[in-house]
C-alpha cells in the first residue's frame, strides 16, 4: 500500500439521535425518583396530623409525640437492639471461624463447605424462620422429641437469644464472605514473611493472619447490624408467643391494628428507623474506606502452607456440617414433612397423618394460587428490568463524564440499608400522592414489583461494579476515540464484556425478589397477593400447613434457580458480592 | 497531515498541578515526543488532546480544527476528534476478532459492508497481520496486539496519531523491533504523531524532536542531539542520559564560551557554552565525552586535560566505566578504550561541556 492510498478520507462519524447526557440525565434522574422519591411522602406523613389522603391537615410533630411518649416503642427499640448485637456477635465470630477453616486450614472437605455456608442468606429467608419454628419451636417436632423421648432442653428460639440464633445462622455468609475475600486478597508474603521469621503457621494465623482481619470484620459486623435490625419475619413469627416485640413489628403492629387508619406515628417511626439505617451506612462508607487503607495490593493468594488442624481435620469437619444439618437441611426439611401432615407431632408417626390438603389449597386457593403467579411473574419482570437499568446506572457512575455521577454508588447503595418495611410505608405513600400513575400501581402487581425492585437494586449494583472495574477504561476510551459516541461505546463494548455479571445480576435478582417480603406487606391487596406476605398472612391466620408447603415452593425454585444459572452461566458463587 | 498546537494548558488535580503551562508544536509528519516520569503530566497532556481530560486552562487545535479552548468554551467530545490513538494496554477489545476490531471505527462511520472489507484487509496488510483477521485477542501475542492497536488506530486515515507508551508491555527484544517498525511506518506514512513515553531510549531514537517534561512543566524542547548534548538545565541533563555534573564559578570568557574554576578545586574547565554566564554554575558533561589517556600519553595536553586516580573500572561489554578523581573532582568516563594503570590523564573537550545552570 502506498501512501496515498492510506490517506483516504473518511467520513466523519455522526453525531448519535440520543445524546448521551439525555440519556445520562434521564438515569440519574430516574435513580434519585425512585431512591429518594418514596422517602420525601414518608416524611411528610410524620409531620402531619392526619393521613395525607385526607384534606386539611396540618403540620404537626403530634405523631412524634405520640411515637416517643409510648413506652411499648422504646422497649422494642431495647429488643430491637440487643437482638442486632447478638445476631452479630454470632453472625461475624461464626462467619470468620468458618472463613479462616475453609481458606487457612487443611479442613477436610473446605471447598464444598465455602459453598454450602452460602445457602442460608440466598434460601428464602420467611419461609426458613417457618421451618426453624416448625422444627425447633416451642412446640417444634425435634423440640418435643427431645423433651419427650430424652429430657433434653433445646434452645428455645422465641426468645431474643434464640431469634438472634435464627437471623445469625442467615446472616453468617456475608461474614464469611467478607473475610474470604480479605483473606485472599490479603498478600501472602506478609504471612511467609511471618513464618521466614520463625513464626510457626499457628503462631501465623493468630498474630497476623487474624488481626488482618479486622477491618473485614468490622464491615461486615456494620451490616449484619444494619440487616438485622430489619428484621420483620423472626419477630412476628417467633416473638408473637412470648410478647416480644421489635421495632419492625411495633410498627407492623401499629399500623394493621389502628383504630384510625394509616397512622401517622408509623410513618414518624419509619423515619426515625430510617435515620438509624442511614448513619450505619454512612459508618460503613467510613469503614470501607479504612479498609481500602488496609488491603495490600499485589499479593498473590492460594500458595499459603495451610495450618494443618492434624487431629482436628475430621472432627471439625464434622462440628461444620452438624451446624449446617441443623441451621440449613433441617428446617428446610421440617417445611416439606409439614407441608405432606395434618399435623407435625412426634407423638404419632408422619406417615399416618399424611395428606395432600395443603398442596391442594395451593391449587385451590385463589390467594396462593394468585400470590404464586404473581410473584413468578414480578420475579422475572423485576429481574430483567432493575439488570437493565442498574446497568445503566452503573455506566453512568463509573464510566461517564456526567457531573452528578459521584452521587450514584451511594444513591444505588443506600436500599441496602433500608428496612424493606420502611420502603413499603414510602411507596404506600407515595403511590397515594402520584394520582392516576399511583392508582394504577397500588391496583396491580407492578407496584409492589416496583417496591421490591428498588429494595434490591444494591444488589445488581454489587455483582456488576467489580466486573466493570475490571474492564479497563481503555477499552472504552478507545471506542471513543475510534468515533463512536458513550452510548454506542457502552452498547458494544462494555456491555458485552460485562455480560457474565448482568447474567449474575438476573440470576441473584430473580431469587432475591422472588423471596420477598416485607416491603410488600403494606402494598399488597386481594389480587395482587404475593407469595412471602401470603405467607406471613396466612400465618398468622393459622394456617401453617399451607404456608408450610407455600414456603417450600420457594426453597425449591430458589434452589433450582441457583443451581441452573451457576451451571449455565458458570457463575462461581452467584451469591458471592452478597457482602460488599 | 495537519500540525498540533498545545498553547498554556494547565491543569490540576487537587493540590497538585499536574500542567503547568504547556505549550509546544508539532510539525506536520513529525514525530514528537513527551518524555519524563511517571506523574510529570506527558500522560495528562496526550488524554488532553485526545479528548478524554478538560484541561482548566489553555488550547488544543489541530490544523484549523480548535479541539479545546478554555477561553471559548470549546471542548470537542473525543469521539469527534477524528483521532487515532495507541494505549498502554493496546485495549483491543477482546470480544471482537482482529477484523471486527478494525471494522468497527468504519462501522461508526458508515461505510458499506464492502468498502469496510476491502479497508480492513489493506491495513491489515499493512501491518503483516493479515493471516490473523479471524483471531481473538486472547489468541495473540503482546507484539501482535500491539500491530492490531495500531491498525485500529489508522484504519480511519485519522489526522493525527497519539502512541501512549505503547512499548512498555513488550519484552526488551521485541521492543527494539518494534520501535523501528512503528519508526520506520510513521515516516512512511507521514503521519503527525505525539508519543509518550517514560524510556530516553525510545525517546532519542524514535523521535524528530522531544519535549522533555517534569512536574506539569515543559523543561526543554528540542531534537534529540539537542537534548542530549545541549541540556539546558539540570534536570534535562540528569533525565536524559547520565551526565557529570561539575560546580564552578565563572572567571572568564574563551571563545564565544566561559571558563570555569571548579569548585573546591584547582582545575579551570573550559567550556564552549554559555556564553554569557556568570556567578555559580553547573558543567553537563556525558561521560563517553570523556576520553581517558595513560599518564605518558601527550596527544592531548593543555586545555581541560587532568591527571585522574583510578578508584574502579568496570568493563560492560561493550565500552568500560571508570570511575575516577582528578583531584576532589570525582568524573565517571565511559570509554571503549581499556587504559592500565591507577593514574592516567582525562580529557574533556570544550565543546561537549554544557552550562545547565
Amino acid at each position: 500500500m502506498t501512501t496515498s492510498s492510506y490517506e483516504q478520507p473518511f467520513p466523519r462519524p455522526r453525531r448519535s439521535l440520543i445524546p448521551a447526557w439525555a440519556l445520562q440525565w434521564g438515569t440519574w434522574l430516574l435513580v434519585c425518583t425512585l431512591i429518594v422519591g418514596p422517602f420525601i411522602p414518608l416524611f411528610y406523613a410524620s409531620v402531619r396530623d392526619r393521613p395525607l389522603y385526607e384534606k386539611g391537615g396540618v403540620l404537626t410533630l403530634q405523631p412524634y409525640r405520640d411515637l416517643f411518649g409510648d413506652s411499648a416503642f422504646w422497649h422494642a427499640w431495647g429488643n430491637t437492639l440487643v437482638f442486632a448485637g447478638l445476631t452479630t456477635l454470632m453472625a461475624v465470630a461464626g462467619g470468620a471461624l468458618v472463613a479462616i477453616l475453609c481458606t487457612r486450614t487443611d479442613l477436610a472437605g473446605r471447598s464444598w463447605f465455602g459453598r454450602l455456608i452460602l445457602l442460608p442468606i440466598l434460601l428464602p429467608s420467611l419461609g426458613m424462620v417457618l421451618g426453624w419454628l416448625v422444627v425447633w419451636g416451642p412446640g417444634g417436632y425435634l423440640t418435643q422429641t427431645f423433651h419427650d423421648r430424652f429430657h433434653l432442653p433445646t434452645i428455645a428460639i422465641d426468645t431474643i437469644p434464640g431469634m438472634a440464633l435464627v437471623e445469625a445462622s442467615r446472616l453468617l455468609p456475608i461474614a464469611f464472605l467478607t473475610c474470604q475475600a480479605a483473606l485472599s486478597r490479603a498478600d501472602s508474603s506478609l504471612e511467609d514473611a511471618a513464618r521466614s521469621a520463625g513464626a510457626k503457621p499457628d503462631r501465623v494465623l493468630f498474630n497476623i493472619t487474624i488481626p488482618m482481619l479486622r477491618p473485614a470484620l468490622l464491615n461486615a459486623g456494620t451490616l449484619i447490624f444494619t440487616l438485622s435490625i430489619a428484621a420483620l419475619g423472626i419477630p412476628l413469627l417467633l416473638g408473637t408467643s412470648n410478647n416480644i416485640v421489635f421495632v419492625s413489628s411495633y410498627l407492623y403492629n401499629t399500623w394493621t391494628n389502628a383504630s384510625t387508619p394509616d397512622p401517622g406515628s408509623v410513618s414518624a417511626g419509619a423515619v426515625m428507623m430510617l435515620l438509624v439505617a442511614t448513619l450505619l451506612l454512612l459508618l460503613r462508607n467510613k469503614l470501607l474506606g479504612a479498609e481500602a487503607r488496609f488491603v495490600s495490593v499485589g499479593g498473590k493468594s492460594g500458595r499459603q502452607a495451610l495450618l494443618r488442624l492434624r487431629a482436628w481435620r475430621w472432627p471439625l469437619a464434622a462440628i461444620l456440617a452438624f451446624y449446617l444439618v441443623g441451621t440449613t437441611l433441617v428446617p428446610v426439611v421440617g417445611l416439606a414433612t409439614m407441608s405432606f401432615v395434618v399435623v407435625l407431632t412426634p407423638l404419632v408417626p408422619p406417615w399416618e397423618l399424611a395428606t395432600w390438603d395443603h398442596w391442594r389449597v395451593l391449587w385451590e386457593d385463589d390467594a396462593f394460587r394468585r400470590s404464586i403467579e404473581n410473584s413468578a411473574i414480578i420475579a422475572v419482570v423485576g429481574a430483567v428490568l432493575t439488570t437493565a437499568f442498574v446497568a445503566l446506572a452503573t455506566l453512568v457512575a463509573h464510566r461517564s463524564g456526567f457531573r452528578f455521577r459521584g452521587t450514584l454508588p451511594f444513591l444505588m447503595l443506600y436500599p441496602r440499608a433500608t428496612p424493606g418495611i420502611i420502603i413499603g410505608i414510602g411507596f404506600f405513600w407515595a403511590y397515594l400522592l402520584t394520582g392516576a400513575f399511583g392508582d394504577f400501581m397500588r391496583g396491580s402487581i407492578w407496584g409492589i414489583m416496583l417496591a421490591f425492585c428498588v429494595r434490591n437494586l444494591p444488589l445488581a449494583y454489587i455483582v456488576m461494579y467489580p466486573t466493570l472495574a475490571r474492564i479497563g477504561e481503555e477499552l472504552d476510551r478507545a471506542g471513543r476515540a475510534a468515533g463512536a459516541g458513550w452510548w454506542r461505546t457502552s452498547r458494544t463494548i462494555v456491555l458485552p464484556l460485562l455480560k457474565p455479571a448482568i447474567f449474575a445480576s438476573f440470576i441473584l435478582l430473580f431469587v432475591e425478589i422472588i423471596n420477598d417480603y416485607d416491603p410488600a406487606v403494606f402494598l399488597v391487596k386481594p389480587g395482587t397477593e404475593v407469595m412471602g406476605a401470603t405467607m406471613l398472612a396466612q400465618f398468622i391466620q393459622g394456617l401453617v400447613g399451607p404456608v408450610s408447603a407455600l414456603a417450600l415452593v420457594q426453597v425449591v425454585i430458589t434452589v433450582v434457580v441457583l443451581a441452573v444459572g451457576a451451571k449455565v452461566f458458570k457463575l462461581g458463587v452467584a451469591g458471592g458480592e452478597h457482602s460488599a | 497531515m495537519p500540525e498540533i498546537h498545545v498553547q498554556n494548558l494547565v491543569k490540576q488535580f487537587g493540590d497538585q498541578r499536574a500542567l503547568d503551562d504547556v505549550t509546544f508544536k508539532v510539525e506536520e509528519g513529525e514525530l514528537f515526543t513527551l518524555l519524563g516520569p511517571s506523574g510529570c503530566g506527558k500522560s495528562t497532556t496526550l488524554m488532553s488532546i485526545a479528548g478524554f481530560q478538560n484541561p482548566e486552562a489553555g488550547r488544543i487545535a489541530v490544523g484549523d480544527d480548535t479541539f479545546f479552548d478554555a477561553t471559548g468554551k470549546v471542548a470537542v467530545p473525543a469521539e469527534r476528534r477524528n483521532l487515532g490513538i495507541v494505549f498502554q494496554s493496546y485495549a483491543v477489545w477482546p470480544h471482537m476478532t482482529v477484523f471486527d476490531n478494525l471494522a468497527f471505527p468504519l462501522k461508526v462511520r458508515k461505510l458499506k459492508r464492502a468498502a469496510i472489507r476491502t479497508r480492513v484487509l489493506e491495513v491489515l496488510e499493512l501491518v503483516e497481520m493479515t493471516p490473523y483477521e479471524k483471531r481473538y485477542p486472547h489468541q495473540l501475542s503482546g507484539g501482535q496486539q500491539q500491530r492490531v492497536a495500531l491498525a485500529r488506530a489508522l484504519v480511519y486515515s485519522p489526522s493525527v496519531l497519539l502512541l501512549d507508551e505503547p512499548f512498555s508491555n513488550l519484552d526488551a527484544k521485541l521492543r527494539e523491533r518494534a520501535r523501528a517498525w512503528v519508526k520506520e511506518l510513521q515516516r512512511t506514512l507521514g503521519l503527525t504523531t505525539i508519543f509518550v513515553t517514560h524510556d530516553q531510549d525510545e525517546a532519542l531514537s524514535m523521535s524528530d524532536r522531544v519535549a522533555v517534561m517534569s512536574a506539569g512543566e515543559v523543561q526543554q524542547i528540542g531534537t534529540p542531539e539537542e537534548i542530549y548534548r545541549h541540556p539546558t538545565n539540570r534536570f534535562v541533563a540528569e533525565f536524559v542520559g547520565r551526565v557529570n555534573l561539575i560546580e564552578g564559578h565563572v572567571s572568564g570568557s574563551a571563545g564565544g564560551g566561559v571558563v570555569v574554576d571548579v569548585a573546591d578545586s584547582p582545575h579551570q574547565l573550559t567550556v564552549h557554552d554559555g556564553a554569557g554566564a556568570s556567578g555559580n554554575v553547573t558543567v553537563a558533561v556525558r561521560p563517553e565525552a570523556v576520553t581517558v589517556m595513560r599518564l605518558d600519553d601527550r596527544s592531548l595536553n593543555g586545555t581541560n586535560t587532568w591527571e585522574a586516580d583510578v578508584t574502579t573500572v568496570a568493563f560492560l561489554g561493550d565500552h568500560y566505566e571508570y570511575e575516577v578523581n582528578a583531584g576532589p573532582l570525582a568524573l565517571t568516563v565511559q570509554s571503549s578504550r581499556r587504559v592500565e594503570g591507577d593514574r592516567i590523564r582525562v580529557h574533556i573537550p570544550p565543546d561537549a561541556c554544557a552550562v545547565v545552570e
